[in-house]
């Protein structure tokens, strides 16, 4: 069995060594440091409304391994990388998400003493955040608060799993070029799958 | 008609010696060896033609005329990939081979664009597509006349048979015999399927539905120089192994050696005509920030259902104030999604449908008008198995956020998924205009509206209903539908006349003779079948017209 030099690091992540060099490039590079500054399109008041709202959409905790979100999309936004398409009744990606965060703030400012969203407790953000889901299609801050919450959670998501971390957590192999899989079919594993 | 066992027997041991003959892109040496060796044309050369787009369409016209002499130069807007050095078995990193420019979509059914139906880069779309290469079945040609909805195309699905026919060898597709529509053998045996197709065929035969494992356009075998699929299930980010066809390795190597030029990064902003808009001329276009013109006798645009209707709306001039050809306000309009609601179904057991291809198993069981049911049309069912972020987005579309959306993506491995492709019905609001926002060009960017018909939602409600039952037949304990869409046809339909359509079933615009349309936009219909197969047989069949050769 062939030995990688980041097989220590277990997981998807260390059976690196058996992927394609363009595939390991970019996969590997999730794990190694981020670039500095670590953001360029978010302000500070930005960042901490984001940090906080992606901290509820993903159900992060401080025991979970390092997964970056914020710092990916921030990349995508302040480099245009959007999805290749926008709703006609919203600006675009990098705008919206600038007012949709404006727009939390003042939500939360407006029900809770001029507090914003990330000086919520916990539970008063949550309540926040459900409110907005349950509006629908329905305007929130000149926005249709369902295509707000859908491009939040696909830049989250997005982000989140494309992390070799992410796939531990759900059991997912991986990239599989050249090896490929050898055992297809319900119920069977490769040997280094591990039972789910 | 013979017995189907006959028929593929027939078909899958014959000489290949004919495919070779017309279409030697898989004996040749692999697309990026010979790109060293490709012939050049200079913009003032005036060329047979130029064909802007190099996906299913423009690609197969392309290597057709070159093949026949033509003196032919592609020009494509993205980039001429090399599989092995700008492709990765992974999601994220796949971004790239989607058109991100921006675009705006509305109406009251918005459809996303990007990943889910756009392509970049020598190969177009189906560089990124799931694989599935059926045919329209012979009603699709005429569902006016059958059924009073829709469009009869002014061409028959006899007329396009052969092309079929040759294509599927090209490509080479591979399946079960195809006992829909117009049964069929294919040229290459059944892939072995995954989890996920297992769960197909086993709901499918609990409630006594044929269900087939195919048609996929990859190879199951050897096919010239080209290896077999190793069932790494990255279908959809691009196909290092080569073994999943896309004009990149299927038609692009036979052009390059017949003297077709590909010329990649190369983004048309304009076609040019006569000064009395009789003829076009050429193309003008942005290679490197400068702006060139290409002179050519004739042009064919197949640049899909949204770059094609803007391309020719961005071409307006005196004579066609309206944009080119589009004196009865045709351009843009009757562009079609398929209604691709997704079913996912969770089991006791390991799925794990990540591994192998995801297109394995369809159905065409309720393909056809039902003369029982409150609906026109119908729809068929795919498997479809997405990877983690394509199934983080349906865990979310589905409401799921927080922990209970991490908590269920844990579960990731125990899912199995099916798709419909519902026919969703021709609808002149359903088009293609110009925003008032401009691309990095300073060309306006297309905006695409979307709605429904009641028709649509029955469809739609149907084919649900059917994942379901088959899911649940499988043994699934718990069910998860969202609503999407799937592909695009459509925007600058083909008719019988002018004021019907914009091109004839030729391919030729009405308004410009020396001017073609040769990609998916001329669907006049579009069925419940997967596009790309009949985007390459319209293509081939026009390049067939326009040089008089036999099919």
């Amino acid at each position: 069995m062939r030995r990688s030099p980041v097989s220590q690091a277990g997981g998807v992540a260390g059976r690196a060594g058996d992927w394609d060099t363009a595939t390991a490039g970019v996969v590997l590079a999730r794990l190694g440091p981020r670039p500095q500054p670590p953001l360029s399109f978010f302000t500070p008041a930005e960042e901490a409304a984001a940090e906080a709202l992606l901290d509820h959409l993903l159900a992060r905790r401080p025991g979970d391994p390092p997964v970056p979100v914020l710092s990916v999309i921030d990349a995508r936004l302040s480099t245009g990388q959007g999805d290749g398409w926008r709703y006609a009744d919203l600006p675009e990606d990098d705008r919206t998400w600038r007012r949709s965060l404006a727009a939390l703030d003042e939500d939360a400012r407006l029900r809770h003493d001029g507090r914003t969203f990330a000086a919520l407790d916990y539970g008063d953000q949550d309540r926040l955040l459900h409110h907005i889901k349950q509006l629908g299609s329905r305007d929130w801050y000149g926005m249709p608060a369902s295509h707000v919450w859908t491009l939040w959670t696909r830049y989250a998501t997005a982000a989140y799993y494309a992390h070799p971390h992410a796939w531990d957590e759900i059991g997912f192999g991986g990239p599989a070029y050249p090896q490929g899989y050898l055992r297809l079919g319900r119920g069977l594993r490769e040997p280094w799958e591990e039972p789910r | 008609m013979s017995a189907p066992w006959w028929q593929t027997l027939k078909e899958t041991a014959r000489p290949q010696g004919d495919i070779r003959r017309r279409n030697a892109s898989a004996w040749l040496p692999h697309v990026t060896e010979l790109r060293s060796s490709m012939r050049h044309f200079a913009d003032q050369d005036e060329v047979d033609m130029v064909v802007v787009g190099c996906g299913a369409g423009g690609a197969t016209f392309t290597q057709r005329l070159a093949h026949a002499g033509w003196r032919v130069v592609c020009l494509e807007a993205g980039p001429f990939w090399d599989p092995e050095r700008d492709w990765v078995s992974d999601e994220s990193g796949s971004h790239h081979l989607y058109w991100n420019e921006p675009r705006v979509i509305g109406g009251s059914h918005p459809v996303p664009l990007g990943s889910n139906n756009s392509g970049r880069g020598v190969g177009g779309s189906m560089v990124h597509f799931a694989g599935y290469a059926p045919r329209l079945h012979p009603s699709d040609f005429r569902t006016r006349t059958l059924d009073g909805v829709g469009a009869d195309w002014p061409l028959s699905y006899e007329e396009l048979r052969p092309h079929y026919r040759r294509l599927e060898q090209e490509l080479p597709v591979a399946g079960q015999f195809w006992p829909w529509g117009d049964p069929h053998p294919h040229p290459h045996p059944p892939h072995p399927v995954g989890g996920n197709g297992e769960v197909m065929l086993q709901g499918c035969a609990a409630l006594g539905i044929e269900a087939r494992v195919g048609p996929v356009a990859i190879v199951n075998g050897r096919f010239g120089n080209r290896p077999h699929c190793i069932y790494r299930g990255f279908c959809l980010q691009g196909c290092k192994v080569n073994a999943k066809a896309s004009p990149l390795i299927t038609h692009v190597p036979d052009a390059i050696v017949h003297g077709a030029e590909i010329r990649a990064d190369a983004m048309v902003t304009r076609v040019e005509t006569d000064p009395q808009g009789r003829r076009v001329t050429g193309v003008r276009y942005v290679r490197r920030g400068r702006e060139h013109f290409q002179r050519a006798a004739a042009v064919a645009i197949a640049g899909y259902s949204i770059e094609t209707p803007r391309l020719l709306l961005n071409s307006a001039n005196s004579r066609f104030p309206d944009g080119l050809c589009n004196d009865h306000d045709l351009v843009g309009r009757y562009v079609m999604v398929q209604g691709a609601p997704q079913t996912a179904g969770r089991f006791p057991d390991e799925i794990r449908m990540y591994k192998a291809p995801p297109p394995e198993v369809s159905t065409e069981e309720f393909y056809e008008t039902d003369p029982g049911k409150p609906y026109r049309r119908g729809y068929a069912i795919q498997t479809v198995s997405p990877l983690p972020i394509t199934w983080a987005e349906h865990v979310a579309q589905q409401g799921h956020w927080g922990k209970d959306l991490r908590q269920r993506m844990t579960d990731y491995c125990h899912w199995a998924t099916l798709g419909a492709l519902c026919e969703f019905l021709p609808q002149a609001r359903n088009r293609v205009t110009l925003a008032d926002e401009k691309d990095r060009h300073g060309l306006p960017v297309a905006r695409f509206d979307h709605y429904h018909c009641d028709n649509d939602d029955l469809l739609l409600e149907a084919a649900t209903r059917t994942m379901e039952r088959i899911l649940r037949a499988a043994g699934a304990t718990e069910l998860m539908t969202i609503e999407r869409y799937a592909h695009l046809v459509g925007g600058c339909r083909m008719g019988r006349t002018p004021e019907e359509g914009v091109v004839d079933a030729d391919l030729r615009t009405f308004a410009i003779p020396n001017l073609f349309i040769t990609d998916g936009s001329v669907l006049p219909t579009q069925g419940s079948a997967n596009p790309a197969l009949t985007i390459m047989a319209l293509a081939d069949r026009a390049a067939t017209q326009l040089t008089g050769g036999t099919p």
